[in-house]
């Protein structure tokens, strides 16, 4: 591996390990400060290793607690990296890792079918025995994914263009979420582009282990990225683990090609909205208002989101929306962490650092749960039963009802 | 981050929060930006108020506040102050469940209270949550001390043979007991937090109570490690205690400390009550200023720089070890408006042979003056809307005087109330000021 990271700035206070919900909900973890930095040390003189780092999801937690900005998660993740060079991850962590490609292959059959094959119990049970907890909530293929959909979506009249990072999750499972956004930006006076050479942003790579795929997308990813960002055109994403992945990570991993194509943060599309508002390009509010009747949100802030020093412009986004009460659950991780809480082995970790978030958001009274992340939203369905949408379907919503066009 | 708020924290230490929730109080919106999560989640959450002054270990903290040096922030507070801050601190862990009390003297007046530590030292503190009665020790001829296995860091053994070295407690009758684990053999060694979370469940509450049941009956106190619960809690306690029928008393653990967590789920809890934002992860670099003004703090986060707008600022960044101070060889200086802190040029003298001597570097931190503002040679306070709180300020070495949270419960109150006052002038139409 090419890229160390020194774990001498560690000083053992231990509050990542305060922080860390996987060491919270088993013993068997070794936990962020002694699977992170100090373990590293074994590393460096070349011991065999702990047998507990596959429990680590990758989610953060570890980064945003400590005070002394020692970035634990990536020491663990370059950790699995050289563990999966010496030793092949299996086949499900394959399929888990990649989501993107198998839609790709499977592209022309109908979804109807690609979910029979994939979501009926003799498939499940296959999947289980892959490693694929049978009661994970796997999300179901679109019919169409939101690219092909987009490319039907008639956008007239705007002057003002902007770049849409869909991120895989928006792009097969979920392109209800991707229109919605193409939308909203539309009402803000943008043109939508959706460049069709985007890929995975690896992040689920990572996190698996497939370390030169995640290098290969990565390339691919920031070629295209750089075209865009010489014309002068933002781009942004609604999906907060892209964002992480765009801004922190790539960097942090592969050093020569952010050096090679230069860096294009992904900036956060509810943030660039909120700035539409500042700016007066879009109005949330209307002249009809009262018609309306009150709709009650619990948000959920995704971990990934939270890393990223930058607040919670989705809740801020909700919070100005009239005739919507929002409140921020606040109740910690919901456990899913991409692909982590499908795990056969890591299910039953999944749903108990997530049960705090499930209660809290069935106790909120409120109509829908609302969080930026696709995989977050999936499990806050799954642990909750409310459902769960991204903040830019309610400002679709509530924008329609009040305005219709 | 393009709405202009009232007051912006940054760190979220005990300092950070108490000014948050001074100023939220007052009906300021407050946002609170910080890199890490502050001391305060890993200490042991009781309020250290004054425990040593002038060489001598204080029974009343009150009474030694004149024994301070007069740049100590007490002193530039004034005692009437620092009693204002415990009160409101008093007043919010209350009204979160989480109550706190003093222990008191013979006459009924407050004062310290020596407690047992997981070492079986004993440490003075001030302010003590429910699971912490002197009392219930003090009048105990025999006490269970309960270590538990695979919690390698409490051996009841040990504590039994340290804390008979002092003179209160030379002539009680200790048994010494090790509960079974509850979680069997585990990967990695357990900590106090991770009972205390495993009591906050029933499962965790019956391990403990079936335990403890057996011998507690024959003794009239139970020590045990800070295992009763994680979260601002107290029924947790109540429950065990009353099914065990005999008081449990926790000891001070080294980090984790679980008391500093539950103190700090309390704060957070009673600061959701308010207009209050949360921005994690993400460090002030630097500031930008107007003349004695402040308008604006600028954080970096995931490689990019954001700008915070606010009228009024409190920097509760911790020290030396928290990152409001940096240090290079023979200078000091604060870190987000690189204010210098005179110190020797001599590194040697900054630090005693003696481990609890009178260091320069404990004691290194920002001048301020009564009111928290950061103040030049001369006495003029540098900037109008900028105020210091918690270990970021100079003049006082916490770990020898036991004055820790003490200190940034009393500067943070101090910073956000001015900070609070200091805002509301700004939105005042007739001083035709604006941002
Ligand atoms: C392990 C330990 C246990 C202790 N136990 C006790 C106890 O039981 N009782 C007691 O009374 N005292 C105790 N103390 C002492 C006490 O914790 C401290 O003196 C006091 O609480 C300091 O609080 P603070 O908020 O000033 O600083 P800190 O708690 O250090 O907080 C500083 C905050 O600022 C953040 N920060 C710093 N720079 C920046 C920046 N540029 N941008 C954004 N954020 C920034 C940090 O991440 C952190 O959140 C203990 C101390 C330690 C280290
Ligand atoms: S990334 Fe998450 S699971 Fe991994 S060590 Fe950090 S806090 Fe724990
Ligand atoms: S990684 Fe950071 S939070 Fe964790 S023990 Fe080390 S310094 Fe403390």
């Amino acid at each position: 591996m090419s890229v160390r990271i020194n774990p001498d700035q560690c000083i053992a206070c231990t509050t990542c390990v305060v922080h860390c919900p996987v060491a919270e909900a088993t013993p068997n973890f070794l936990g962020p400060r002694m699977i992170g930095p100090a373990y590293e040390r074994f590393r460096l003189l070349g011991l065999a290793e702990d047998p507990s780092l596959h429990y680590c999801a990758n989610c953060k937690n570890c980064d945003i607690s400590c005070p002394h900005d020692v970035p634990v998660s990536s020491i663990n993740m370059l950790a699995r990296a050289e563990q999966c060079k010496k030793q092949r991850p299996g086949l499900r962590d394959w399929v888990l890792a990649h989501g993107e490609l198998q839609a790709r292959w499977l592209r022309l059959i109908p979804a109807g079918l690609k979910n029979f094959g994939m979501l009926n119990p003799v498939t499940r049970a296959v999947l289980d025995a892959l490693g694929i907890d049978k009661r994970a909530p796997l999300p179901r293929f679109a019919s169409q994914t939101f690219r092909q959909q987009a490319r039907g979506f008639r956008q007239s009249g705007q002057n003002r263009k902007v770049v849409f990072f869909p991120g895989c999750y928006v792009d097969v499972y979920d392109p209800r979420t991707g229109l919605d956004m193409l939308w909203t930006l539309n009402r803000a006076g943008y043109e939508v582009i959706v460049p069709d050479e985007f890929v995975c942003c690896g992040l689920p790579m990572v996190a698996n282990g497939f370390w030169q795929d995640a290098r290969a997308n990565a390339e691919r990813n920031l070629a295209t990225l750089a075209r865009w960002r010489e014309q002068g055109i933002p781009i942004i994403t609604g999906c907060p683990s892209c964002a992480l992945m765009f801004k922190t990570e790539l960097p942090e991993f592969f050093p020569d090609l952010a050096e090679k194509h230069g860096l294009t943060p992904l900036e956060d599309a509810q943030e660039f909205l909120l700035d539409c508002v500042e700016r007066g390009e879009l109005r949330l509010e209307s002249e009809n208002r009262a018609s309306l009747p009150e709709l009650r949100v619990i948000y959920h802030a995704p971990c990934h989101l939270r890393a990223q020093g930058n607040g919670l412009p989705g809740l801020e986004l909700m919070r100005r929306l009239p005739g919507v009460a929002s409140r921020n659950a606040d109740a910690g991780c919901c456990g899913i962490s991409g692909s982590y809480g499908f795990k056969k082995e890591k299910y039953a970790i999944a749903q108990d650092i997530g049960a705090t978030l499930f209660r809290t958001v069935r106790e909120s009274g409120a109509h829908v749960a609302v969080s930026e992340c696709g995989t977050c939203r999936v499990q806050i369905l799954h642990g909750s039963e409310l459902p769960c949408l991204h903040p830019v379907s309610i400002v679709r919503q509530r924008l329609e009802a009040l305005n219709p066009a | 981050m393009s709405r202009i708020i009232d007051v912006l924290v940054v760190g979220s230490g005990l300092a950070g929060l108490v000014a948050a929730l001074t100023a939220a109080r007052e009906g300021r919106s407050v946002r609170m930006v910080t890199d890490g999560m502050g001391s305060l989640a890993i200490s042991g959450g009781c309020v250290d108020l004054l425990g040593y002054a002038g060489g001598q270990r204080l029974n009343d903290p009150w009474s030694g506040m004149d024994l301070l040096p007069p740049a100590h922030p007490y002193r530039l507070l004034g005692a009437s102050r620092v009693r204002a801050a415990v009160d409101m601190l008093l007043q919010c862990a209350a009204d979160q469940g989480w109550p706190l009390h003093t222990a008191a003297t013979p006459e009924g007046a407050p004062c310290n209270a020596l407690l047992p530590t997981i070492m079986g030292t004993l440490k003075p503190s001030y302010l003590l949550p429910d699971g912490l009665d002197p009392a219930a020790l003090a009048r105990a001829r025999r006490i269970l001390v309960a270590g538990v296995h695979g919690l390698r860091d409490c051996r009841p053994a040990l504590i039994v043979s340290q804390l008979r070295r002092y003179r209160d407690w030379a002539d009680k009758d200790f048994v010494p007991f090790m509960l079974p684990s509850p979680l069997g053999a585990t990967h990695r060694s357990l900590s106090a937090l991770d009972l205390a979370r495993l009591v906050d469940r029933p499962r965790g509450r019956d391990w403990l109570i079936q335990n403890l049941r057996k011998h507690a009956g024959q003794c009239d106190a139970v020590l045990l490690p800070p295992i009763c619960g994680s979260r601002a809690d107290a029924s947790i306690w109540h429950e065990l205690n009353q099914a065990v029928a005999c008081p449990l008393v926790e000891m001070l653990s080294i980090p984790p400390g679980v008391g500093g967590l539950r103190l700090r789920d309390a704060l957070l809890r009673e600061l959701r009550r308010h207009d209050f934002e949360l921005v994690e992860n993400a460090r002030i670099i630097r500031a930008t200023t107007d003349g004695k003004r402040c308008t604006s703090l600028t954080a970096l986060a995931a490689g990019q720089e954001r700008r915070h707008t606010a009228r009024a600022f409190v920097l509760a960044t911790g020290g030396i070890l928290g990152g409001g101070i940096e240090l290079a060889p023979g200078s000091a200086r604060e870190s987000v408006f690189k204010l210098d802190i005179p110190v020797p040029s001599d590194v040697t003298l900054w630090s005693e042979p003696e481990i609890f001597g009178n260091h320069v570097f404990s004691r290194l931190g920002v001048r301020v003056d009564g009111e928290m503002r950061p103040q030049d040679d001369s006495g003029q306070a540098w900037y109008d809307n900028i105020f210091f709180a918690g270990r970021s300020v100079g003049g006082y070495d916490f770990a020898t005087e036991k004055s820790g949270h003490g200190v940034a419960l009393a500067t943070g109150w101090q910073a956000g109330r001015m900070a609070a006052a200091t805002a509301g002038k700004f939105h005042e139409p007739a001083s035709g000021e604006q941002l």
